[in-house]
């Protein structure tokens, strides 16, 4: 197997914004609170690197930001990777298998990404035995959470998307000419 | 090729959650001295430099961001206080009124146990409207002739005398303050037997005068003037003794003594007042034992002019 000269490009992009979004999760966002929450980048990262780049690349980075995140943080290593490689295979599957179409798809992938990191955080640490209360404040900060994901997932595909459009592969549904977008255009979640 | 890779991507799926369920178990298994941990540590030190660098350089960003958050907060935060403070201020008033209420009826009830008023039915009335001017000399209060009172009937609070009704209607009266031109008290120094006649001072509604004092009594500075108890063609009201008019501020020598006094309730916040109703069958006798302390010849007179409806417009007397 091969890798391509655009397929390294892509993949030092990936990193890039991986490394740069962990800082500025880390140093920036997680210190303004937002409705008592803050807002987590990292899920949205690796549904977005997903949307975009496919399942491979989904899980991958997932694995990578979620690695990264627990080394940054001194978190229990493996969590975050474990939640994020399913979410962002998830959200690659979902780009290849379902093509979604509609503009506000970056905002349901989003806020479905958030929830599912919230809630597996919960659980997993429910289940290593962390005395995580389990209460309707922890179910209200993660509503919130995801509310306030749900939020900042359109800016923030924006920003994703324009970071990695230029190593992006061939887009699979250029070749499905039955489409509405036979007419040389992408869909809109390609289209910058 | 697809099957390959389908293959492929699946193996990588597994592979990736395989390996985070080994660091999972493996991280969470070991000591804090362990491999992994010691990674972690290692990964910390030499990500924190570059960690401290972007904090520093985003301090910018996140002062903005936190600027607009802390106005947000401040706004919410300024709205719940100024809640608070209304509330607060509304409990001190509310407070205030209590204290003010529970001192107003302190006072009538001191001055009801000092002053004669056997045969009076007093009824606690509420003023209701002041006539809009500073020489206002007239309020009305939410009581009227369904509670008993009637005009000339006497009217005090919890710091003394305040008028007589004037006017009364079913449900309200109309008080004539004692400051009124057609107001006059007969009064007396307290601890006395010297009497006089209590009206307002030409050109000084606010201030009384006693006056015509009949006796030789030394009268000095800050003595008390009550009411006397007595009728005469001055004081049309047969106010009960003892009821406190107001303070000697100065005294007048010329062909009469001047006695100016200052009132002793504040006539411009009234709230709570007293009015002395009759009580069935009193009124008679409180007539009689008034009249016999006037000298011989004198009572008859006053009686003969004093009309049926009642004790106010009693003359005679001196």
């Amino acid at each position: 197997m091969s890798i391509s000269s655009s397929q390294v490009k892509l993949a030092f992009r990936i990193a890039a914004l991986i490394v740069v979004v962990v800082f500025l999760q880390v140093g920036v966002v997680s210190e303004v609170p937002v409705f008592g929450v803050t807002v987590e980048l990292t899920p949205l990262l690796a549904a977005f690197v997903g949307l975009l780049c496919g399942s491979t690349w989904g899980a991958l980075a997932g694995f990578c930001i979620g690695l990264f995140v627990d080394l940054a943080l001194v978190q229990t290593l493996g969590v975050s990777s474990l939640l994020f490689t399913l979410i962002g295979f998830w959200a690659g599957r979902l780009r290849e298998v379902r093509d979604p179409q509609a503009a506000l798809t970056p905002l349901a992938v989003g806020a479905a990404a958030s929830a599912f990191a919230l809630v597996g955080l919960s659980v997993i640490e429910f289940l290593l035995g962390v005395d995580a209360p389990v209460s309707l404040l922890l179910l209200r900060q993660i509503v919130l959470g995801v509310v306030v994901d749900a939020i900042a997932a359109m800016p923030f595909w924006v920003i994703v998307r324009r970071a990695l459009r230029p190593s992006l592969p061939q887009d699979p549904r250029r070749r499905r000419s039955r489409r509405a977008y036979s007419t040389g255009g992408l869909s809109p979640l390609s289209r910058a | 090729m697809n099957g390959k890779t389908v293959r492929r991507r699946r193996a990588l799926l597994i592979g990736l959650v395989v390996l985070s369920l080994i660091l999972l178990t493996a991280y969470f298994g070991e000591s804090p001295n362990g491999g992994l941990h010691s990674v972690q540590r290692d990964f910390l030190t030499v990500v924190s430099p570059i960690q401290d660098g972007a904090n520093t350089a985003l301090k910018p960003v996140r002062s903005v961001i936190g600027w607009f958050g802390e106005v947000l907060h401040a706004k919410s935060e300024v709205s719940k206080l100024r809640h608070e403070r209304d509330k607060l201020r509304a409990e001190r008033v509310a407070e205030q009124e209590r204290t003010r209420m529970d001192r107003e009826a302190v006072g009538i009830a001191d001055i009801e146990s000092k002053a004669k008023l056997a045969g009076y039915k007093p009824v606690s009335a509420e003023v209701v409207f002041e006539t809009p001017s500073s020489w206002y000399s007239t309020v009305d209060i939410n009581k009227g002739s369904s509670e008993g009172i009637a005009i000339n009937d006497a009217v005090y609070n919890g710091e003394g005398l305040v008028g007589v009704v004037t006017q009364v209607a079913s449900e309200a009266a109309q008080v004539s303050l004692i400051t009124d031109s057609e107001v006059a008290v007969s009064a007396r120094i307290a601890g006395t037997p010297d009497w006089g006649i209590v009206q307002p001072k030409v050109g000084d509604p606010s201030h009384l005068l006693l006056q015509f004092l009949h006796g030789k009594a030394e009268v000095v500075k800050g003595d008390i003037v009550v009411t006397s108890g007595m009728i005469n063609s001055e004081a049309k009201s047969l106010y009960p003794a003892g009821i406190p008019i107001g303070t000697v501020t100065s005294i007048e020598e010329s062909a009469y003594t001047s006695i100016n006094i200052r009132p002793a309730v504040e006539l411009h916040s009234l709230d709570l007042v007293r009015v002395l109703t009759d009580v069935p069958g009193a009124k008679q006798s409180r007539m009689s034992s008034s009249l016999a302390s006037l000298p011989a010849g004198k009572g008859e007179a006053a009686l003969a002019s004093a009309p049926a409806s009642g004790y106010a417009q009693a003359g005679g007397g001196g």
